[in-house]
């Protein structure tokens, strides 16, 4: 079987991401990377050299997205980007990674500095928000402005902090990094970053929207379920309402998504699927909750787990910051009104 | 008076074209034709009479900017719903008025697609794009504005005849429309639902009476009209008579969902406009490009970028041949409410100008009060944001109502 993307539809893909995210549920990170590797799902978007289906960005989405929904404890965007990221200069640990033989994550947060001695490159430096790092084999972190490097968490002087954030499925770590010494080769040229990075963006609205999904149908079922004053939940128009919000926030996910990985879009619609994901997610999420009364805040009713996820992905693509910057640069990208200004 | 004269060479060619091919030429034109004063972002600003905006209307007609889907044979262009995508992109890219003829193009013209005899098709479609009959909506009453179920404006037959009694109001434009799209009822007001028939009636008919009201911006742009035994043909009901309510529904599908496609882009031309007019103030200048006014302003970037999503999503719904349905109300609900955002940031922002103001800011307020005070009916007209909710809550999420 060839796979070229050539009659090939992402939304084929959201089956079998579905089935397989469920059945990840007891089986440990290193059982599931090679349970997910070998339904295909790691490698979507990696070159076939490294074991990869060589398939855009579109075909990730549904896989991120049902990893969302089934929320998944597995560091499956960082995967996907890493496989790809190593495939030209490291094509030996992108195919382990595509594999699931090496588990592989990304520090999003922070950067360290590099100093060349021979063929080996001394690191040192504070990175953060790196998913499942206390597991993982390797970890991608930022050089300079828009470099990275492959560090193999075992090494001498890598020391891995004690998990924070919100989201305690897929733990975030901060990693300190002191004279680690790494061969020169394991430096991926300057563009690299930028790259990972709007690529994640699109993929953690797309998680985003796996969750949102999942909170909304959890309240949509407790609505009609739940009976109060002789009455299902869904009978109050109040909630009704909220519901319906809720679908529209849910529909802008989506569609945002779909925008931002067509032909013609580029930073400004990456950027825009994410900040919605972001802000309209959230609102899904924390509606659920409100709905769920006293019961959403049981463990048994994953809506404030998908919240927890949520808040985690928005602060770890720092949401506010995508924002600001998006604002200046649409600021700053128009002139002043000339005199005789028309529009057009 | 004639605004256009001609139509320039490349309008003429644009038949031919398609896509991207289509989208230039219908951008030169713009620009070769639209005249600033018809621009309300322009100093040169000043609205257009009736006589110009048919004259201009009527030219953008034969340059192939509207009917757009229709078929030739009824003087539509019968172009692909994609190509009127790319036409409603780049007519909002431009400040210009609203159609004084929008409901005939967007609301009569496609009720008549669907459910209008030949004979009907070839008399009103013509004349709705030439710009020679003008019509308006008669949907809501007193009684009855987003409840169209409750409508008691009443309609009998008599032999080849029907006699129209009863009262619409928010009729905008009626007084300068030659149609009225008039939804009333043939059956028991019990029946609801059913019993609601569909009329082309002409407002010089005897009976008819229209009646401006004064409103939030100062004009008279809406308008009771009231039917005192007016009678109407056979030949000017639309529709078999039960069809009335689905034909309602399916027009206000349309209407939520595709009219004014050019929306999302005309948002993105009044932000442009906004941030442009603020950047020849001192003043605001600094405020723009601080943090603040960065993040509110990248959430409207935001705001917009969603609808286009919403826009596009269901043009490609329609274009496979899919019925958008409910669906219409999430792109409803998502521009009326972030275009009051929009509008309500834009006043604060000004407010803040230079003393005195430069006259790019005076410009540019003018706009924007107009914008703020008409986004206000925007969660009102083509069903309340209220109803919207409801829809969604009903008809997608299928929530239950019983006990």
């Amino acid at each position: 079987m060839t796979l070229t993307g050539d009659g090939l539809q992402p939304s084929e893909f959201a089956v079998t991401a579905a089935r397989a995210v469920a059945e990840c549920t007891a089986l440990s990170l290193r059982e599931q990377a090679r349970h997910l590797a070998n339904d295909g799902l790691l490698g979507v978007i990696a070159a076939q050299d490294v074991g990869g289906l060589d398939l855009p960005l579109a075909f990730a989405v549904p896989v991120v997205a049902a990893s969302g929904s089934g929320l998944l404890g597995f560091p499956l965007i960082e995967a996907l980007l890493v496989g790809r990221a190593l495939q030209e200069s490291l094509p030996r640990a992108a195919e382990a990674v595509v594999s699931g033989e090496m588990l592989a994550t990304i520090a999003w947060q922070g950067g360290v500095g590099a100093e060349r001695e021979g063929e080996s490159v001394v690191l040192n430096g504070w990175v953060a928000r790196a998913a499942c790092a206390s597991e993982a084999d390797c970890l991608l972190v930022r050089i300079g402005t828009g470099a990275a490097v492959l560090v193999p968490t075992d090494g001498e002087g890598v020391v891995v902090e004690d998990a924070t954030g919100l989201d305690l499925t897929v733990p975030e770590h901060a990693v300190r990094l002191q004279g680690v010494t790494i061969p020169a080769a394991s430096v991926l040229p300057e563009s690299t970053w930028n790259l990972l990075c709007s690529d994640a963006n699109v993929l953690r609205a797309a998680a985003i929207l796996g969750s949102a999904d999942a909170c909304l149908t959890l309240a949509q079922e407790h609505a009609s379920t739940r009976r109060q004053f002789g009455r299902a939940l869904s009978y109050n128009q109040a909630i009704r309402h909220a519901l319906a919000r809720q679908k529209l926030g849910l529909e802008g996910i989506r569609h945002a998504i779909t925008r931002s990985v067509g032909g013609e879009a580029g930073a400004l619609q990456r950027d825009a699927a994410f900040l919605a994901a972001g802000v309209y997610g959230s609102a899904i999420g924390e509606g659920a909750l409100q709905i769920h009364g006293g019961m959403g805040f049981t463990w048994d009713v994953p809506v404030h787990r998908h919240l927890r996820r949520v808040r985690a992905l928005q602060a770890q693509g720092d949401a506010s910051g995508v924002l600001a910057a998006l604002g200046r640069r649409y600021v700053g990208a128009i002139a002043p009104v000339a005199d005789t200004a028309v529009s057009g | 008076m004639t605004v256009i004269e001609t139509e320039p060479p490349e309008a003429a060619a644009a038949a031919e074209l398609s896509g991207e091919a289509y989208r230039v030429a219908m951008r030169r034109w713009l620009r070769a034709n639209l005249p600033a004063s018809f621009c309300s972002d322009s100093a040169a600003f000043l609205p257009p009479t009736l006589p110009q905006s048919i004259s201009w209307e009527a030219a953008m007609y034969r340059a192939g900017l509207a009917g757009i889907t229709w078929p030739q044979v009824y003087g539509g262009h019968g172009r692909t719903l994609r190509e009127h995508l790319i036409a409603n992109q780049e007519i909002g890219a431009f400040a210009m008025p609203e159609s004084v003829n929008s409901i005939g193009k967007e609301l009569a013209g496609p009720i008549i697609l669907a459910v209008g005899t030949e004979e009907q098709k070839r008399r009103f479609l013509p004349a709705i794009l030439e710009m020679r009959d003008i019509w308006c909506q008669g949907f809501s009453e007193p009684e009855a504005g987003s409840d169209l179920a409750s409508l008691r404006t009443r309609a009998i037959r008599n032999g080849d005849t029907w006699r129209i009694n009863g009262q619409k109001i928010w009729t905008s434009g009626a007084y300068r429309a030659q149609r009225c799209l008039v939804l009333a009822r043939t059956g028991p007001l019990e029946d609801r639902h059913r019993g609601l028939a569909m009329f082309a009636v002409r407002l010089d008919a005897k009976g008819v009476r229209v009646r401006p009201i004064k409103s939030i911006d100062g004009r008279e742009s809406f308008c009771e009209v009231f039917f005192d035994d007016v009678e109407v043909l056979q030949s000017d009901a639309l529709g078999a008579p039960d069809e009335g309510w689905a034909a309602a529904i399916r027009v206000l599908e349309i209407e939520r969902a595709t009219n004014r496609m050019y929306r999302a882009w005309r948002f993105e031309n009044e932000l442009r406009h906004l941030i442009a007019a603020c950047k020849s103030d001192p003043v605001l200048a600094q405020l723009v490009a601080g943090h603040h006014y960065a993040v509110k302003l990248g959430e409207l970037v935001v705001d917009i970028e969603v609808l286009k999503a919403h826009v596009e999503t269901a043009v490609g719904a329609l274009v496979n041949g899919d019925r958008i349905g409910a669906r219409g109300s999430l792109a409803k609900l998502h521009w009326s409410e972030a275009h009051q955002r929009f509008a309500a940031l834009a006043l604060e922002l000004l407010a803040q100008a230079s003393l005195p103001p430069p006259p790019a800011v005076q410009v540019a307020r003018r706009r924007f009060e107009a914008i703020y005070l008409q986004a206000r009916a925007e969660t009102i007209y083509a069903g309340t944001t209220e109803i919207q909710l409801g829809i969604i809550a009903d008809r997608i999420l299928q929530l239950s109502r019983g006990k």
